[in-house]
């Protein structure tokens, strides 16, 4: 099938060559430019001075980069083991004949939407400690043993923090898993429907493999997700307590414009993106093995 | 039979159990934020909890005239919208060849697009900055529409493809046959079949771009172009918030975004059935 | 959508009277870009700055002034970024010390030598202006003197624990803590999840008068250590504040906000902030009922400035260097105007401290008096945060975080500080 394309290469090229002509400009030459500044010390307004690989011992030295990455690295897993399988999961369950159908569409997405302060604000109150709505209900239902300082106590709040990270974005997931589902041919989702349960587990063992495609490209979208989170912990917590929610993305923001050390803060930056580059291409050829 | 009933309805409750539990953890933000929107200054001082005494609007029309939030709407819309219909359609078209085509250098150009999908937006400020300067772009709406497009690329391009791979070829060999160019063939045949990922792109395009902060922050100069994150910031002060006014802003921020939302979902899920194509 | 509309058909407006008055104005009138970061919620913009930057735009038509604000907490960003990328506005709002000091060091600013004596002739103290001082040269004038150190507390409260009276030593300050404890109130409200709180609140005044005024002038002179005694007894009182149960127990994931709800809902007897709170507990309090004193922290034995109180002068505009002389007078004319006699005695009857020596308006409110005479028992001592360089603000910012979580020792703490000097 394949050949009958080959001779139009010129109206490929010139297809992709617009997308990857703005692409270029305005992100590689940006990311490359901030590999350059990974090699230099500067403060942002003195002449740069530079040192070669010292921004990066200065780096895998510095044991609260370390404890970034440990960090980031729960949000990955949290994200793709809590945001990919709940979106799935809610993807079927929407997708089904039910009643409400818009509705729940639509408030599945809602936490993706809104403002970072907000879900900041109203998850504190959630965790609060003293007069908070999970440490009440653990309370009520007699499991008070398990009342926790959620957002305070350094070894606890990062997973406090990935639960909401997990919440904030499963609409995401949910809504690409929702636009796959609609290449499912109906039919296998009608008998699904009129066999009850045994149904339900045809409609995942045939539905899964028709949006295996699907279910890669969502999970490498959570890793690069994850990799950059930002905006919700730095409200959330400010990467406290004692560098207990500190990402990279964090670090580098906080070294780059608050410590202004644009070098080392470049570093950061540089190293999010092959540690990236790494976790997905040992995804991608999990899923390749898992295929053949 | 009447097991198998059961069962189903045992299903149909779980399914509801567990999307109105949902449903309600999602709606309670927005409760919480649109009812301290009513309130004043010092009710939220004291308890952020409570619920309003009535439906006082006088923090919308405060928010909306002290940072000027129409203009900051009309400037979101049209940076938002530009920027989406740009990336959607640059990255429509790329997403096609990338996904059913064979040609040199695919493997690479794809690669380099999910690269992307890795830069980490704070890492490119300084060097975006130093870039629209030297372009005689900063202060313009260009100035963020054009990272925002590029931004927003490999996200757009790697769910359409990911999506357009799956598609069957059948339909597209008979016109091929039948003698369609290529162009015709990804208008009136990909396009419709890929109208769900479509819809899905542009939403995720417009919400980033919608909140989008950094950019708009850095490259942006001029009260009249400040987007709407930027008009909504300024509601805090060194030492205290106006959080009335903020939640006020906030909550009307959210209508048109869920009235995007809205428009493009009925495009999600009709689909296939209302494409080209019947499953 | 008529809104939009409308917005639409207004702009349009808008944009032919700009092009038509440019080219009518454009001959005589000189430009000034302007950034600053009062977005108008807090008094002393709203009331005294923000109207004063309009007097002068309708008093002086031949200047024009192109304002762009920017929120605090974004500010430094946008300015990092601009700067770094070679570009910062005309007139900018410039933070004390360590922050204004790279653009200082880059040339970047333009040194008030010419106008300098208008005001230290006999307004401003030369030694106030220290923080935007260098190398002999005067690069911002202040509005105001932030003084980052008050004890709100709930006479009330105290009282039940059988105290009318605020503390007067430290001990007595446990004693009682440990009393409103057995009460099941918090005894301090704290909100530090935006890591300053600790640092600037309270641990610049505890250091300052437990290791002495002069102490970080002869740390950053290296003739002290952070790893002396002085400085981990000083780290050692937050230590105890948190180690006793002092604070709530989820003191570092609150912000300010909450922490002032949990004093205004009498769930914490005291809590601690600076002069930017005065206005709003004396409003709430008579809201409430509340009876509410003001006081700072209690004597400690063997405090070498007993009397510190951290304070820091801010509010400052600099200038560019590289104006055209016709913009360089503007700016010079719209600086002697900004910070005048009467901005300062405005200020004042807003409840601010001013840098300035201007007399006491008379019609100043009974409480702000008050506090003004607290403030006169004692001296004035530097924020850390004004004077540290920018590297170490952060290790003292997150450092107080871990010895308040239990993450790391006084000395630790010290010693890292001294390391990164």
């Amino acid at each position: 099938m394949d050949h009958i394309y080959k001779h139009r290469k010129k109206l490929i090229y010139f297809g992709i060559l617009p997308a990857l002509l703005l692409y270029l400009a305005f992100v590689i030459i940006p990311i490359l430019i901030s590999a350059r500044y990974s090699l230099v010390e500067w403060n942002g307004f003195s002449a740069p001075k530079f040192v070669g690989l010292n921004n990066y011992a200065d780096l895998f030295k510095n044991s609260i980069f370390w404890r970034s990455l440990k960090n980031n690295l729960i949000v990955v897993f949290a994200s793709v083991l809590g945001q990919v399988p709940i979106g799935f999961l809610l993807a079927l369950l929407v997708n089904q004949k039910i009643k409400g159908q818009h509705f729940f569409r639509t408030i599945i997405f809602m936490p993706v939407v809104i403002s970072a302060v907000i879900i900041s604000l109203v998850w504190s109150m959630v965790f609060n400690y003293n007069f908070g709505l999970l440490n009440n209900l653990l309370k009520f239902v007699g499991l008070g043993s398990f009342i926790q300082n959620w957002l305070s106590n350094p070894d606890i709040a990062m997973f406090s923090v990935a639960a909401v990270i997990i919440w904030q974005f499963v609409g995401l997931y949910f809504i690409i898993f929702l636009a796959a589902l609609q290449t499912v041919p109906n039919d296998v989702l009608e008998a699904a429907e009129i066999d009850g349960a045994q149904g339900w587990k045809r409609t995942l063992y045939i539905t899964l493999p028709l949006v295996k495609d699907t279910i890669l490209a969502a999970i490498v979208l959570c890793i690069s997700g994850s990799l950059k989170t930002f905006a919700l912990i730095y409200v959330m917590t400010n990467g406290g307590p004692s560098h207990a929610t500190e990402v990279m993305a964090i670090h580098m923001y906080d070294n780059s414009f608050n410590a202004m050390k644009f070098g080392y803060g470049s570093a950061v930056s540089i190293f999010i993106v092959i540690f990236g580059i790494v976790l997905v291409t040992i995804v991608r050829q999990l899923f390749a093995r898992f295929e053949d | 039979m009447n097991s198998k009933l059961n069962l189903n309805k045992l299903k149909k409750f779980l399914s509801y159990f567990i999307l109105v539990f949902f449903a309600l953890i999602n709606l309670y933000p927005i409760f919480w934020m649109v009812m301290n929107s009513f309130k004043t200054e010092q009710q939220i001082s004291i308890n952020s909890f409570s619920l309003p005494s009535s439906l006082m609007l006088s923090n919308y029309f405060k928010a909306w005239h002290a940072v000027s939030l129409g203009r900051s709407f009309l400037n979101s819309f049209i940076v938002s919208g530009l920027a989406v219909i740009i990336t959607v359609a640059l990255g429509s078209l790329a997403a096609y060849f990338i996904s059913r085509f064979e040609f040199t250098g695919k493997k690479i150009i794809y690669s380099l697009f999910i690269f992307g999908l890795l830069v980490p937006i704070h890492g490119t400020l300084v060097p975006i900055f130093i870039m629209m300067r030297k372009l005689g772009l900063v202060n313009t709406r260009l100035s963020l529409i054009l990272p925002y497009v590029a931004f927003n690329l490999p996200l757009t391009i790697f769910i359409l493809s990911s999506f357009m791979k799956s598609l069957p070829r059948a339909v597209e060999e008979a016109a091929i046959v039948d003698g369609a160019g290529y162009l015709r063939i990804f208008w009136s045949i990909i396009l419709p079949m890929t109208r769900p990922a479509l819809a899905t792109v542009s939403i995720l395009n417009f919400v980033y771009n919608w909140n989008e902060f950094s950019f708009a922050l850095v490259l942006i100069n001029d009260q009249k172009l400040m987007t709407l994150p930027l008009s909504l910031s300024l509601f805090s002060g060194q030492f205290s918030t106006d959080y009335g006014m903020q939640m006020a802003g906030l909550s009307m921020a959210l209508v048109p975004i869920i009235a995007i939302y809205l428009l493009m979902e009925d495009q999600l899920v009709k689909g296939m059935s209302a494409g080209a194509v019947k499953g | 959508m008529n809104n939009i509309k409308n917005n639409f058909i207004i702009m349009m407006i808008f944009a032919l009277i700009v092009v038509c008055s440019g080219a009518v104005l454009a001959e005589d009138t000189v430009e000034l870009k302007m950034w600053h970061a009062w977005t108008g919620q807090d008094a002393f913009a709203k009331e005294v700055l923000l109207p004063k930057i309009e007097e002068f735009q309708k008093n002086n038509p031949n200047i024009k002034l192109k304002i762009q604000v920017i929120p605090n907490d974004n500010y430094r960003t946008k300015l990092r970024t601009q700067a770094a990328g070679g570009q910062i506005p005309d007139i900018m709002q410039t933070y004390p010390g360590s922050e204004v000091q790279p653009l200082v060091e880059a040339g970047m600013l333009m040194p008030l030598d010419d106008i300098i004596n208008y005001w230290t002739d006999d307004l401003i103290a030369k030694e106030t202006l220290k923080a935007y001082t260098f190398n002999n040269k005067v690069y911002a004038i202040p509005a105001k003197v932030n003084y980052t150190h008050f004890a709100f507390y709930n006479k009330d409260m105290l009282q039940e624990a059988g105290y009318d009276k605020w503390p007067a030593t430290y001990q007595e300050f446990k004693k009682m803590a440990d009393k409103l404890k057995e009460n099941d109130i918090v005894p301090i409200s704290l909100g530090n999840k935006a890591k300053w709180v600790l640092q600037s609140v309270y641990f610049s005044t505890i250091a300052d008068r437990v290791a002495g005024a002069d102490f970080l002038d002869k740390v950053l002179a290296g003739e002290k250590k952070f790893t002396d005694p002085e400085f981990i007894k000083a780290l050692n009182i937050i230590k105890e504040l948190a180690d006793n149960d002092y604070f709530n127990k989820d003191a570092n994931s609150l912000n300010d906000m909450e922490m002032r709800q949990a004093f205004y809902q009498k769930r914490a007897a005291i809590f601690f902030g600076g002069a930017w709170d005065i206005g709003g507990v004396i409003e709430n309090a008579k809201e409430q009922n509340m009876n509410v004193g003001i006081a700072t922290f209690p004597s400690i034995v063997g405090a070498k400035s007993p009397q510190a109180l951290s304070g820091v002068t801010g509010s400052a505009f600099s200038i560019r260097a590289g104006l055209s002389e016709a913009q360089q007078a503007a700016a010079f004319k719209f600086l002697k105007f900004f910070y005048s006699e009467e901005t300062y005695t405005d200020l004042l009857r807003t409840g601010s401290f001013v840098p300035a020596q201007v007399p006491l308006p008379d019609d100043i409110s009974p409480q702000f008096q008050s506090v003004i005479n607290l403030v006169n028992e004692h001296q004035i001592a530097p924020v850390y945060d004004a004077v540290l360089p920018l590297d170490l603000i952060q290790i003292i910012n997150n450092g107080l975080q871990s010895l308040t979580a239990g993450q790391m020792t006084a000395e630790e703490l010290a010693q890292q500080m001294q390391d990164n000097l």
